[in-house]
């Protein structure tokens, strides 16, 4: 089995940021706080976040901010929750949340909760598991989760589970690793992992495993993809059932997806490398303990020396 | 700004100009797609002109493709064409947003002749624009945004429906587009509150989701959508629904999100049932029964044609779940009836008898064994597994003196060896919970 190319990742993940010149990489600007969120954080569980320069990250991430509150995902872009996660995130790693007028950014996201306890992802009123995660996450991170309804918050959540154990987006949706996660990781922060039949759960994700390569998939009948050693792995270890699976085969088929030399993680083994599936990558062999990794903290999916600095050090 | 840039950016904005023109001129185009420009001849032969019929940059290079309503774009032009439109829109935007946060305190000096047209040009042009680049950026989000904006200021039923079109255009070369879900999602919300042709509405969806879902196979906010329809649908509608899913499901026998959708199908026939079975409490109709019957006929028959496929065992999962909490168990407080009792374990047993019935015939794994066998096989013996666990306490004991869980086990210890600390795990949690 090969090793991680730790250094060749570190400068994967830096060149991305400088292509500009192609239409793949443009397309993508909308989103570019969540990139930020990918890279940044895979830089630091690699050791390496101090190559960036932070006043500059620091700067742009408060262009994209709105009178609301919320941010998005890059300048001139319109606010959501997903980039303003992103966002505090970001900040979060760089122990820059000071720099935030925090009341503001938690009563934007506060605001977003419905009468049902459900969130929405802005003012045009999407609604899905991913968006709650994303609130009571964001809204624990700067110490506001005071501001929402936890109770109904909770109760929509479950509201999603279905008779296979698993979550999806809303009520009656097919039960995707993905919106487990964020189901899974909502409870986690807020202390009510107690609802869920943690057995039958830790079965539908446990038979996410591919009897031949080691790789989870997302859902039955789906190929592995690296990105879910980590939705559905941090899963399996928040409810206590990672030893349901095989740990070393996984780590074997993430280390298959590498480009071993020009850097980068794919979601398969032999196809295109990307930041996403690097830094999912990365965050899974953390998840498992690969040697010279931070650990990550599987319910806030940032470093757990992050997490501690923010929420031990009230 | 050199010369050089200047005559890059004029030619950027003939490009968008060029695209939007034949936007503007074909409403119908109802597929795009980016192609590379060796295969515009081609197209061009298929078409059957002898002549392209394809516009052209200045350097005589084919760009667009159109005919038939479909549209090509070709791939070297992707990246000036998608900063042209984005420029474009952004600017359009920036003086919607302007107008919009004035236009509230705005004096009566201004004339409202010259503001009304003002409005209606520049919402023209972030409409324009906007379609322009969702049609290259399928997730641009507040592009989808100010379309919104736009369609609300004008109150009409037709700008509604010209979104879902739009919408489905974008679905045609991007179909799992988040925005382009969540824009019909809210388009049908918006019209839903005021349209009295809902129903064909929801049928029209729930095609569109078929077609999609052919070409982009398990697509989770496809599917999804169509489960979310089904709290539209008359009772007519649930059951048009079951009977053409199952057509489809026949043709796509892993396809896991359609057996979900099945499920939710018959959930909600359910459901309705429950209710009206309140108002005129006489138990659950022969028609449900027969439903439930039928559907764990249909998925044994496919289990048995096509060897180890997992939804299809995954799909038997739900049946057995609600087969078993539904039509066995007593739920009417009667179970210490006697003659009640009895008569459910005889159901019971016939029910468990097919299920052994068939684990049996499906661990058999022959000779000249192919995968597909082994597969079979897993499946088979954890669907067995799940199935002990969720049986009533008082019907496992009958059951394990004719299976017990270490047989199962063995069984999948020897087609899938590599995981054996997964069965133990399984077993032991089944195991734990018998009493």
């Amino acid at each position: 089995m090969g090793e991680l190319a730790s250094q060749k990742h570190v400068q994967f993940i830096v060149s991305v940021e400088k292509k500009k010149d192609s239409f793949e990489s443009v397309v993508m600007e909308h989103i570019r706080m969540n990139g930020a969120y990918w890279g940044l954080t895979a830089l630091d569980l690699l050791g390496k976040l101090h190559v960036v320069d932070v006043e500059e990250v620091v700067s742009w991430v408060l262009q994209c901010q709105h009178d609301s509150g919320g941010f998005g995902g890059n300048i001139g872009h319109d606010p959501h929750v997903l980039y303003t996660l992103s966002a505090v995130q970001v900040l979060a790693l760089f122990n820059k949340l000071d720099v935030l007028d925090i009341e503001k950014v938690a009563s934007y996201v506060a605001g977003l909760q419905n009468e049902d306890g459900s969130f929405s992802g802005d003012m045009w009123g999407e609604i899905d598991t991913r968006f709650s995660y994303i609130a009571i996450s964001c809204l624990s991170l700067l110490h506001r989760l005071d501001k929402i309804n936890v109770e109904k918050a909770v109760n929509f959540i479950l509201s999603c589970k279905n008779h296979d154990g698993g979550f999806g987006c809303i009520p009656g949706a097919e039960s995707h690793a993905g919106q487990i996660f964020c189901c899974v990781g909502a409870l986690a922060i807020t202390g009510s992992l107690h609802h869920i039949d943690k057995d039958l759960l830790g079965w539908w994700l446990c038979e996410r495993q591919d009897n031949k390569t080691g790789g989870l998939n997302g859902r039955p009948e789906k190929l592995p993809d690296v990105c879910y050693s980590w939705w559905a792995l941090s899963s399996l270890i928040m409810i206590d059932r990672v030893h349901w699976i095989n740990k070393d085969k996984l780590i074997k088929f993430i280390l298959d997806c590498q480009d071993i030399e020009n850097g980068g993680i794919s979601d398969r083994p032999d196809d295109a490398v990307d930041v996403y599936h690097t830094y999912f990558g990365v965050a899974g062999l953390s998840l498992l303990e690969y040697p010279g990794l931070k650990a990550i903290d599987p319910a806030y999916a940032l470093p757990v020396d992050v997490v501690n600095r923010i929420i031990l050090d009230r | 700004m050199n010369e050089d840039e200047l005559r890059s950016e004029a030619k950027m904005v003939d490009l968008l100009n060029q695209f939007e023109h034949i936007l503007e001129s074909d409403p119908h185009i109802d597929e795009v797609g980016f192609v590379h420009p060796s295969q515009f001849f081609q197209l061009n032969e298929e078409a059957g002109h002898s002549l392209p019929s394809s516009d052209s940059s200045a350097d005589g290079n084919s760009v667009f493709w159109n005919d038939d309503h479909k549209l090509g774009i070709s791939t070297q032009v992707l990246l000036p064409l998608y900063k042209a439109s984005k420029d474009a829109f952004m600017t359009a935007n920036r003086q919607f947003k302007e107008l919009n946060s004035t236009s509230d305190v705005s004096g009566v000096e201004n004339s409202l002749c010259t503001s009304l047209s003002l409005d209606d040009s520049i919402e023209s042009a972030v409409m324009k624009h906007s379609r322009a680049l969702l049609l290259l950026s399928c997730d641009f989000g507040t592009a989808w945004h100010s379309r919104k904006l736009v369609v609300l200021e004008k109150h009409k039923l037709s700008a509604l429906l010209d979104e879902l079109l739009l919408s489905a255009l974008v679905l045609s070369y991007s179909p799992k587009s988040e925005y382009a879900w969540g824009h019909r999602k809210w388009v049908i919300k918006s019209i839903s509150e005021k349209c009295s042709t809902l129903p064909e509405i929801v049928t029209k969806e729930s095609e569109l989701v078929e077609k999609i879902a052919e070409r982009s196979k398990m697509n989770y906010r496809a599917w999804n959508h169509r489960c979310w329809l089904v709290s539209y649908m008359t009772r007519e509608q649930l059951l048009h629904e079951l009977k053409r899913s199952r057509h489809w499901a026949n043709l796509h026998v892993a396809d896991h999100s359609c057996f979900h959708y099945r499920s939710q199908l018959m959930l909600k026939t359910l459901e309705d049932q429950c209710y009206e079975q309140e108002i005129s409490s006489s138990g659950y109709s022969v028609e449900i029964y027969l439903l439930w019957k039928d559907e764990l006929d249909w998925d044994e028959m496919l289990i048995k044609r096509y060897i180890g496929r997992e939804a299809l065992w995954l799909h038997r999962r739900f049946l057995s779940l609600f087969w078993i909490k539904h039509f066995l168990t007593d739920h009417t407080g009667l179970s210490s009836h006697g003659k009640q009792k009895t008569s459910m374990n005889n159901d019971f047993s016939v029910f468990m008898d097919n299920e052994l019935h068939l684990l049996h015939s499906c661990s058999i794994i022959p000779d000249n064994s192919f995968d597909d066998y082994q597969a079979q096989a897993m499946h088979s013996a954890t669907y067995m597994l799940w199935l002990i666990k969720q049986i009533p306490d008082s019907c496992r004991i009958e059951l394990q003196e004719k299976l017990r869980t270490e047989n199962l086990k063995a069984l999948l210890n020897k087609v899938c060896p590599e995981r054996s600390s997964t069965w133990d795990c399984l077993t032991g949690y089944v195991e734990a919970s018998d009493h």
